[in-house]
Parts: C-alpha cells; sequence; structure tokens
C-alpha cells in the first residue's frame, strides 16, 4: 500500500497536472494548425482570469455565468489577437511559406511582444499584485476522499479538461469545422483548392484555443485564488513543455505529458525545496529537445 | 583511370520505400559523370548519400580510396567534394560576393581570433579566390548586389561559382539546367565541358537529355533505386531497360 | 577610406568627449546613470547581435548569461574582494563557460526550438539566482560597495566611471564589428541563411553556432560585470525573462543582422523611456509597441540583412557596410 503522503502528492500532482493540460490543449491546437508559437496564449489566459475576476467584483452572477462571460472575451482575445499578431505575417498562404522559418519566428515575435503589451497594460491598470477575489467564489473546498484530500477545484477543473479535451476530439473528427481544421492543418494551399475558407478556419482555430485558455484562466484564478498580470506566463511555459513533449500536434499527447509533468513536479517537491518545482519542467523540456531535437513525434527536417 | 568516388552496393530506405537500392559505380578521375532516371527515380537521394546529407541504410562510399560512408557533410566536403541542389539554394540576403566567400572560407577555414587580429593574410586568399570566380562566371559587376537580386539564371551560376569556390576535386551537381531555356542551357553546357577539360571530376543529374547525352562520357541510369545501366551516352539510348523506364512509366 | 576614418574618429569624440562634456556641464547624478547604463545595453544588445542578428539564432535568455557575470563580479568583490580588475574578465569568463556547458547539448537544435531550449536555460538560470541563497542571497540581491578599481587606480568621481565603462564597452563593440564584419562573420551569416547548405561548403555548423553562443555570453558576462560595478546593487529581477525580451527588442527594432543598428535600438529603448517618463511606467509597453511595430513594418522582418536603419548605413557611407572589395578578416 502506497504511503498516504505520497499518495496526497499524487493527487496534488494530478490536478497541477490537469490545470497544465487544460492550457496545452488550446496552444496545442493552434500549434498543431499553424505550426506556429503562440507566445501570448499565457495572456489569453491572464485576460480570461481577469475578465471573471471583473464579473465578479461587479456583478456577482453565478458562477457558470462568470465562465460563459469569460469564454466570449477569450474568443474576442483570440480574435482579436489572430488579426493583429499572425494575419500580417501571412502574406502567401501556400504550405511552404505558411510553416516557413520566417512565417514561423516573426510570429513567435509577434504574439511575444503583443503578450508583453497586454501583460504591461493590466500591470498599469490593475498593479502587478494579486487582487482580491470574493472568497465565495473559490473553488477550495476541501472534500475528504479516504485517505487522500481534494477540494472541489480539482473535481471542477478535471470535469472541464475532460469536457474540453472529449469535445475537441469529436470536433475535429467528426464536425465540418474540424474536418477543415484538419485540412487546413495538413495542407493550406490544398485546402483552399477544396474551397476551405483558409482565413476563417485559421481565425477559429484561434477562437477555439482562446476560448480554452480563457477558461483555464479563470478556473486556476479561482482554485488558488490568485489573480495577477503576470498570471500566465509559467503555465504558458508549462503548456509549451507538454507540447513539444507529446509530439507538438497531438493533444491526447500533450495531456498526457501534461500530467507526467504535474506529477513529476509534485514528487520533486517531496524531495527538494518548492521553489525548484519549475526546474522539472525546464529540464523534461530540455531533455525532450535534446534527444528528440524536433519533438517527440514531430515534423522531419526540410528535405535537401 | 583511378576511381577518385566508389559506391558499393549503397542502400536507403525511408520508411518502407527503398529510394536507393544497392548501387554501386564508380566515378574516375577527371570524368565527367552523367546520372538520369525517371522522377523519384532516387538521384537526389543518392547524391545525399555520397555527400553526407543522408546515412546510407547499408553500403559504402570511397572517396580518393579512403572510406567516407556516414561522416558529416561539413567533412566530406573538406576531403574535397562539393555540391549544388536541386531547388537553388544561395543565401539570398547575402551579397554575391559573400555567397561565393562562403565556399572559399568553408575549404580554406576562418577563426574568429584571427578575424579580430591579423589574419590578413587568410582573408587575402579567401578575396582572391572569390574574385576569381566570380570573374569566371561574369558576376564580378554584380558583387555587392543581394544573391536575391539575381535573375533566377544567374543565381544558378552563383551556386555553381561558390561550389567552385571550394576548390573542388569532385563537383556534383543536382539539375543545374532546370528552368533554363535552349540557349541558357548551351552556355552551361558549354561551361561544364570546359570545367571538366580542365580536369575537374564532375558528376550531374540533369533531365535534358540532349545536355547529358552531348556532353558526358558516361551515363549511369536509375530507376525506382536501382542502377539499370551504366554505359556510353550511345549505348544507353539503344538500352532496352532505359527504354522501358523512361516510356513504359512505372512498373511499381 | 577616409569616410571611414572620419566615421571614428567621430565615434570617439562623440564617446570621449562630446558625451562627458554634455554630462559635466549639467553634472547630475541621474544622467551620468542613464548613460552608463545605455553603455551597458548597448554591449549586451551588441553581443545579442552576434547570436541573433548574424547567425541568425534566436536566443530568448541572454540576460541570464549578462545575470552569471553580474553576480560573479558582484560575489567576488563583496565576498572575496577581488576588485573590478579581475573581477571583469572572470566575470566574461564565467558566462562564457556556462554557455559552454548549456551549448554542448542544445547546439544541435533549430529555429524555434532554438528559441524555447535558450527560454528554458535563461529561466533556470534565474531559477538559480533566485533560490541558490545560500550563494546568491536569492531575492535580496548583492550589495557590491567596492568602488571601481583599475589597475591599482580607485576610479570614484562619477566621470572617471563613465569613462571606464564606456571605453570598455567601446572595446568590445569594435571587437564585435570585427568579428561580424569580417569572413568569419560571413561564415557566421551563412547559417542564418541555410545552415544545410552552408555544411555543403565544409562549414561546422554546430563548432561555429557554439563558437557565437560563447562569445556572445561572454560580452554579456562584461555587461553583467559593468552593471554590478555602477549600480552597486544587483537582485534576480535585473536578470529576468522580460530583461532578455528587453534586448532582444533592441536588436530586432535596430534591424537584425546590423550592428548599427543593435546599438541604436538599445539607445532608443534605454532613452526614449526616460525622457517619456511624466507618461508613467510605460517603459515595457513601450517596449512591446516599438517590438511589435519593428517587426511589423519592416518588410524583410528577421531574415534581411535588414533594417531600419539601411539609410542611416547609406547616408553614412561605407562606414558601417565594408564592401566587398576591401573586406578582409578583421581589416575594413
Ligand atoms: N527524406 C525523405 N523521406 C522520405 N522519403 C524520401 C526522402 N527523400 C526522398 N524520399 C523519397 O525517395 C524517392 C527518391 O527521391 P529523389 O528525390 O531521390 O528522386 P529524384 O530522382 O531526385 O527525383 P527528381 O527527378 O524528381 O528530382 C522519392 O520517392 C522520394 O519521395
Ligand atoms: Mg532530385
Amino acid at each position: 500500500m502506497l504511503d498516504p503522503y505520497y499518495l496526497q502528492q499524487l493527487t496534488i500532482g494530478l490536478s497541477l497536472g490537469m490545470i497544465y493540460a487544460l492550457m496545452a490543449i488550446g496552444f496545442t491546437l493552434i500549434f498543431g494548425v499553424l505550426n506556429v508559437v503562440n507566445f501570448a496564449h499565457g495572456e489569453i489566459y491572464t485576460i480570461g482570469a481577469f475578465a471573471g475576476l471583473l464579473m465578479i467584483a461587479t456583478f456577482g452572477p453565478p458562477l457558470l455565468a462568470v465562465l460563459l462571460v469569460v469564454m466570449a472575451v477569450g474568443a474576442l482575445a483570440g480574435f482579436g489577437l489572430e488579426r493583429l499578431a499572425f494575419k500580417p505575417f501571412r502574406r502567401f498562404s501556400d504550405e511552404a511559406s505558411m510553416k516557413s522559418r520566417a512565417m514561423r519566428e516573426a510570429t513567435l515575435m509577434s504574439s511575444l511582444a503583443m503578450s508583453i503589451v497586454a501583460r504591461e497594460s493590466l500591470e498599469l491598470i490593475f498593479g502587478s499584485q494579486f487582487q482580491s477575489v470574493d472568497l465565495s467564489y473559490l473553488i477550495n473546498k476541501q472534500i475528504q476522499l479516504g485517505p487522500v484530500t481534494i477540494v472541489n477545484g480539482d473535481l471542477i477543473i478535471f470535469a472541464v479538461a475532460l469536457v474540453m479535451f472529449l469535445g475537441l476530439q469529436w470536433l475535429l473528427k467528426y464536425s465540418t469545422i474540424g474536418l477543415s481544421i484538419r485540412a487546413v492543418s495538413n495542407n493550406p494551399l490544398g485546402a483552399r483548392y477544396c474551397g476551405i475558407n483558409t482565413d476563417r478556419t485559421i481565425i477559429l482555430t484561434f477562437v477555439i484555443g482562446s476560448v480554452m485558455g480563457a477558461l483555464a484562466g479563470i478556473l486556476v484564478g479561482l482554485y488558488y485564488g490568485a489573480i495577477y498580470p503576470s498570471m500566465g506566463f509559467t503555465p504558458g511555459i508549462k503548456a509549451f513543455v507538454a507540447m513539444v513533449m507529446g509530439g507538438l500536434s497531438s493533444i491526447p499527447g500533450a495531456v498526457i505529458s501534461a500530467m507526467i509533468l504535474g506529477i513529476t513536479e509534485s514528487m520533486a517537491t517531496s524531495v527538494v525545496s518548492s521553489v525548484w518545482a519549475d526546474m522539472v519542467a525546464y529540464a523534461f523540456l530540455l531533455i525532450t529537445l535534446v534527444f528528440f531535437p524536433q519533438g517527440l513525434f514531430g515534423a522531419r527536417r526540410e528535405r535537401v | 583511370m583511378t576511381a577518385l568516388l566508389e559506391l558499393d552496393g549503397l542502400t536507403r530506405h525511408f520508411g518502407g520505400l527503398t529510394a536507393v537500392d544497392e548501387v554501386t559505380t564508380h566515378v574516375g578521375q577527371g570524368e565527367l559523370v552523367g546520372l538520369i532516371g525517371p522522377n523519384g527515380a532516387g538521384k537526389t537521394t543518392l547524391f545525399n548519400l555520397i555527400s553526407g546529407f543522408t546515412r546510407p541504410s547499408s553500403g559504402a562510399v570511397r572517396f580518393k580510396g579512403e572510406e567516407i560512408t556516414g561522416l558529416p557533410p561539413h567533412q566530406v566536403a573538406h576531403r574535397g567534394m562539393s555540391r549544388t541542389f536541386q531547388n537553388l539554394r544561395v543565401f539570398p540576403n547575402m551579397t554575391v560576393f559573400d555567397n561565393i566567400s562562403v565556399g572559399a572560407l568553408g575549404a580554406l577555414g576562418v577563426g574568429a581570433f584571427q578575424s579580430v587580429i591579423g589574419g590578413r593574410k587568410r582573408s587575402h586568399e579567401i578575396s582572391e579566390r572569390s574574385w576569381e570566380m566570380l570573374e569566371r562566371v561574369g558576376l564580378n559587376e554584380q558583387a555587392n548586389d543581394l544573391a536575391a537580386n539575381l535573375s533566377y539564371g544567374k543565381r544558378k551560376y552563383l551556386e555553381i561559382a561558390r561550389a567552385l569556390a571550394m576548390e573542388p576535386d569532385l563537383l556534383i551537381l543536382d539539375e543545374p539546367a532546370a528552368g533554363m531555356n535552349h540557349s541558357e542551357t548551351a552556355e552551361l553546357s558549354q561551361f561544364i565541358t570546359e570545367l571538366n577539360s580542365e580536369g575537374l571530376t564532375i558528376m550531374l543529374v540533369e533531365h535534358d537529355m540532349s545536355l547529358v547525352m552531348g556532353i558526358c562520357e558516361r551515363v549511369v541510369v536509375l530507376a525506382s533505386g536501382r542502377k539499370i545501366a551504366d554505359d556510353t551516352p550511345v549505348e544507353v539510348r539503344q538500352n532496352q531497360a532505359v527504354l522501358d523506364a523512361y516510356l513504359g512509366g512505372d512498373d511499381e | 577610406m577616409s569616410k571611414q576614418l572620419l566615421t571614428k574618429v567621430g565615434m570617439v569624440v562623440l564617446l570621449f568627449v562630446v558625451v562627458p562634456a554634455v554630462l559635466m556641464a549639467f553634472d547630475r547624478g541621474y544622467f551620468y546613470q542613464i548613460a552608463t547604463i545605455a553603455a551597458v545595453f548597448v554591449l549586451l544588445a551588441a553581443s545579442l547581435h552576434l547570436v541573433t542578428g548574424v547567425a541568425g539564432l534566436l536566443h530568448l535568455g541572454h540576460a541570464a548569461f549578462y545575470g552569471i557575470g553580474a553576480y560573479v563580479a558582484a560575489l567576488l568583490g563583496s565576498e572575496l574582494e577581488i576588485g573590478f580588475t579581475l573581477g571583469l574578465p572572470a566575470a566574461g569568463l564565467a558566462a562564457a563557460f556556462v554557455a559552454f556547458l548549456v551549448a554542448l547539448p542544445t547546439m544541435r537544435l533549430i529555429s524555434i526550438y532554438f528559441a524555447v531550449a535558450t527560454l528554458a536555460i535563461g529561466q533556470m538560470l534565474y531559477l538559480i539566482f533566485l533560490n541558490w541563497v545560500s550563494v546568491t542571497k536569492g531575492p535580496n540581491g548583492v550589495l557590491l560597495f567596492s568602488g571601481i578599481d583599475f589597475f591599482g587606480f580607485d576610479i570614484e568621481s562619477e566621470i572617471g566611471i563613465y569613462y571606464v565603462v564606456t571605453a570598455i564597452m567601446a572595446l568590445s563593440v569594435v571587437v564585435l564589428y570585427r568579428l561580424t564584419n569580417s569572413y568569419y562573420g560571413n561564415a557566421l551569416r551563412s547559417l542564418r541563411e541555410d545552415d544545410q547548405c552552408a555544411a555543403a561548403m565544409g562549414i561546422n555548423v554546430t563548432v561555429l553556432k557554439m563558437q557565437a553562443f560563447v562569445i556572445s555570453a561572454f560580452f554579456a558576462g562584461l555587461a553583467g560585470a559593468l552593471w554590478a560595478y555602477t549600480t552597486g546593487y544587483i537582485s534576480p529581477n535585473d536578470f529576468n525573462f522580460s530583461q532578455s525580451i528587453l534586448v532582444l527588442a533592441m536588436v530586432v527594432v535596430g534591424g537584425l543582422g546590423s550592428l548599427p543598428g543593435a546599438v541604436i535600438g538599445a539607445l532608443l529603448l534605454i532613452l526614449l523611456p526616460e525622457v517619456l517618463r511624466d507618461v508613467g511606467d510605460t517603459r515595457n509597453i513601450f517596449v512591446g509597441l516599438v517590438m511589435f511595430g519593428a517587426i511589423l513594418f519592416l518588410p524583410k522582418g528577421l531574415f534581411g540583412e535588414v533594417s531600419a536603419l539601411r539609410f542611416a548605413r547609406r547616408i553614412l557611407g561605407s562606414g558601417w557596410s565594408g564592401s566587398a572589395d576591401n573586406r578582409e578578416v578583421g581589416w575594413e
């Protein structure tokens, strides 16, 4: 029988992993389609959290309403982000230039710039410290489950992550939207010749990914009771790590890697001080990158 | 005639596909050898295997009597082999002169330290050689233009000049005439023969039959990765297997 | 030739006569401070220029190597009483050594994977600055009381410090200029343009990338030492991710691949927010906006020997862009 202490750590790790997964799903979706790193995904998450915070502070509606508004804000933010930071660099829509190095690096930097602007603006408006959240909204009510303690937030996050994951899988596999997303991700030019509106599909991908990001933001904010302008940075990195480990464009891969990451981190804190926990993610990232330079099952290097 | 390059049972699989299948041949010192075959026959893959860009699944490559199988590209290059690419790869945002200088400095070597203090002799060598090549292909007027601004044909010459600036013993050209018109092709074949007559060993992939048949002493034919002929142009033209490969379409 | 000489003399006069004269005329500590900070960031941007602008490797962890230099210099000074004269080279070498170690496994990576690996390395080093309390003093940072001793001379006056910092910066920038404006620089550029093709030309891509990375870290380390000695206090947040981005923005804004661009980018992003100080603490927003604008409006973006400043080069003539016929290794 496992030591209850480790069982508890495992549970904490699972819920941490779930949070990373929540973030990684949207991130991977965008990468898979456009082959670009969306550095501003972390800020979408922050914006989601702040949108929820404002809702709670001004109207105090039921939690479900808060989540719906957050999703709407996320959708809007994703749309805006795509128009501002990605569209201008998609001058040609053939596959070569859409997946070219130039496009990837330019959009990496433009989304990075956008993320700075968003984060710093939030800091200018709200200050860099933690925002106070109405305590009744926090999702940290304890629940005793045999030897381990969890909070209701764990269940909520688990449920949301599961719904998001399954919903997305369904969407991608069985709906026409999913079909066009997959087509664009495979071959943008070909998709266009088949009459798919690539531009709209890309926006849609951003919107879906950003809705998920924003939702993750508010849930985690309420889970920890910590909402602040730079809250998106670390989860953003973790999502990236999960994506790289999981094989770059595989959402199930990213989810599994996020869980591994969460569990490893929480296990690591039983050995070393918790301030070093982030080291685990970076080490994972480097190891994956070094031994699988293109990600675990990532795209091949262009041919000579 | 001593063999400069020897290929021995060279094979490469990509997943289930055998792109190059047990190819054995040689290129003698001073020869001008053509490599032809239908699209997807494995010509570029064979070049990649020779120049170190792809590792063979089995088989060996010997260059100047030494085994070079599995060496990384830059080491192969240092041993005196230089190549051009099928899809024309010049350094677009560098000047024409700088492009060519990369070939020269790749062969001669430059150090970080000597670029800060001293190193005049080496840099003199590099610039001499680069200018020589520039003149050779008639690009000295455009030395300071960005390579991206050259016409397609000139970029082709630039790529060849860059490879020549390494002063290689073996030059491998992957479809140098692709995209050129008749007169340009004629000019190019003139240039290639000239290089060859100066003693440079050349191996060339080309789809333009008149070019290959016109200038090569020997032609190797690949089909579906396998060598199906290795003979003089006149013989190859009458070879039944070659005719089948080209006319009979795919037999896969 | 004479035009180049003129540019050089002009630069020297500007740095060592005009600016000090202006500083002395106003004689405000605050101005000295800005001038030295600007010098430190010019050096940082110039060192990143080597890796990102010339060799085309997107480096997102540069500030960490700057941090290593700063910590080494500050800790040597405050704990072991090893002064500036030895601390400065030690800072550079320490940064270069760490860069060498992390480069060994990561230099095979390309494009965004390289970028993310450097981000991870930068963050790991930052975590070490922040959490290895027994050595780095953690979030409290390190205080460095000793002034600059320069081969036995104690330099205490503000103008003296300005001269030392600027001289080291200028010397380093000259070295970086020679490195990049030579055939060695061409070899690095060929990596940026097409590394596979460079390999076919006999260039050892991995070794060359590694050299660029290590050399750049060395100069970042020097900048760190200068920073530690001019501010007298360092803390982990001086070397976090947003500092890496600030330096990257300087290089991007000036135009990737152009050393004068990097220098001007650094001056722009340090000095302009000071001028706009009244608007509030908007420096970082400004950095983000400027960076975005630079990426968007420089049509060639990252990959040209590009710059917003191409026109400036043209105006200033060949002083900034060696023409092909007189380009030699290290001699222009
Ligand atoms: N890196 C790779 N991965 C998988 N398959 C490859 C790879 N490189 C080449 N192939 C396959 O190997 C086969 C031979 O390709 P290769 O490029 O060598 O042909 P080729 O003779 O040069 O054709 P072409 O005349 O069109 O240039 C093709 O079917 C190609 O798809
Ligand atoms: Mg080919």
